[in-house]
């Protein structure tokens, strides 16, 4: 069937639509973000999920922006490149530079692990700290890595019973500025007050520490406990005598009950403190009394009994005289 | 701010261990038995090493043999700064 021709139509006209037809065409750039910063080259831990969970932004689309065309060349300019390139090696060879030298005197991974703390940690360790009478299983937890000789504690994060860097540091900074404050309210500042306060609380724990590594020697205790263990023990009785600076100077204060208030809330103090020590110790002086012992140092050496009594004198004494000695000298302020 | 309170516990510390450095090894030490092979092993070869006794004497005699020369150092020039400074 054939279609039916039609000769000489003239073609299909439409009336004229008044559409808007674009007079000038404007040339919007293609606008893209700079890109993301890079992860450094070193794996930080502490850096490194901060950076890959923020996402490189989405580039935005050309809607809109009327922005002149100078400012997207100005990205892939290869000047401005250069010196992104070089900003990040600076950082890079800083961290190295930082990680080399500093890195053999202080272990920062260490120190890491001992500021690795929760809010929920902090609150329970300091009720520990002032009523420790309660507390119920003292011994610190452990964990087997993959090759059986490396035996390692949690950190602060998931075990109470772990010894931390943060309550101590922040205790002593308190101590500090709590002490000069009330020698100021007394009147008896001077500049110097600060530093004198600084190296009495340092030399309280050096002496401390030296007692011990002392005891630790002459009494043959092996002991595998690290030595920021031992700064941080003796780091929690700042603690307690921030408390009964501030209780007995509020009740002097509102002359509320004399000096029995304030001798009072030292020995509640003091008795918390030296049970505290006499707990947690005892891990560390007496390292064969726990089931399994310290990582095999003192595995199969079986320890006379004067020396087991020695040691159990050396823990009394350290934890209450001396404790009492230090704690009343860090009070007479 | 840290010389304050340590310059004196630096002091102690050196006039201590400047005591034990002057006992003298023949006249005192021996007359009360603490010297390193005093203790005589009888029985079975094993030297005593693990009491008390021992690990002080131990001590006392790593400490006088180690801290001669650098007590001579160190005594020269706490008298040089307490002599220019008081």
């Amino acid at each position: 069937m054939q279609r039916p021709q039609y000769a000489n139509m003239p073609p299909a006209h439409s009336p004229p639509l008044h559409h808007p037809v674009p007079q000038h065409v404007s040339t919007v750039p293609q606008l893209r973000s700079p890109p993301p910063p890079q992860p450094p080259s070193q794996p930080q831990s502490g850096y490194g999920y901060a950076q890959q969970g923020g996402a490189p932004p989405g580039q935005p689309g050309a809607g809109g922006y009327n922005m002149p065309p100078a400012f997207g060349g100005f990205i892939n300019d290869p000047t401005a490149q250069l010196g992104f390139q070089m900003g990040r090696s600076a950082v890079g060879a800083g961290q190295a530079y930082v990680e080399q030298n500093f890195g053999r005197f202080i272990s920062v991974a260490a120190l890491k692990h001992y500021f690795n703390v929760t809010n929920s940690y902090v609150a329970n360790k300091l009720y520990i700290v002032l009523a420790p009478w309660w507390h119920r299983p003292w011994s610190r937890a452990q964990r087997m890595s993959s090759n059986p000789q490396d035996t390692y504690y949690l950190p602060p994060r998931e075990d109470l019973n772990s010894p931390d860097m943060y309550i101590p540091m922040m205790a002593l900074v308190t101590y500090i500025v709590l002490s000069t404050l009330l020698a100021g309210l007394r009147g008896a500042f001077h500049p110097e007050l600060l530093g004198y306060t600084a190296t009495t609380a340092i030399s309280v724990m050096l002496l401390e520490i030296l007692t011990i590594k002392a005891g630790t020697f002459v009494l043959n205790i092996s002991s595998s406990s690290q030595l920021l263990d031992l700064v941080a023990y003796s780091g929690y009785k700042f603690v307690g005598v921030i408390v009964s600076l501030l209780l007995s100077s509020l009740c002097s204060h509102l002359n509320f009950g004399g000096s029995w208030i304030s001798w009072g809330v030292f020995l509640y103090c003091f008795f918390a403190n030296a049970f505290f020590l006499l707990r947690s110790l005892r891990y560390v002086l007496l390292p064969d009394e726990s089931g399994q012992g310290v990582g095999g140092g003192a595995a199969g050496y079986t320890v006379a009994r004067s020396q087991r009594r020695w040691r159990t004198q050396f823990l009394f004494i350290y934890s209450y005289p001396i404790q009492f000695a230090f704690m009343l000298w860090l009070s007479s302020v | 701010m840290v010389f304050f309170g340590l310059g004196g516990l630096l002091y102690v510390a050196v006039l201590f261990i400047n005591g034990i450095a002057i006992l003298s090894e023949d006249r005192f030490l021996a007359r009360i038995g603490w010297t390193t092979n005093a203790s005589d092993p009888g029985f079975g070869g094993q030297r005593d090493d693990v009491s008390i006794k021992a690990r002080l004497i131990n001590l006392v005699s790593s400490v006088r043999t180690l801290m001669r020369i650098p007590l001579i150092v160190i005594n020269t020039f706490m008298i040089c700064y307490l002599l220019i400074l008081g």
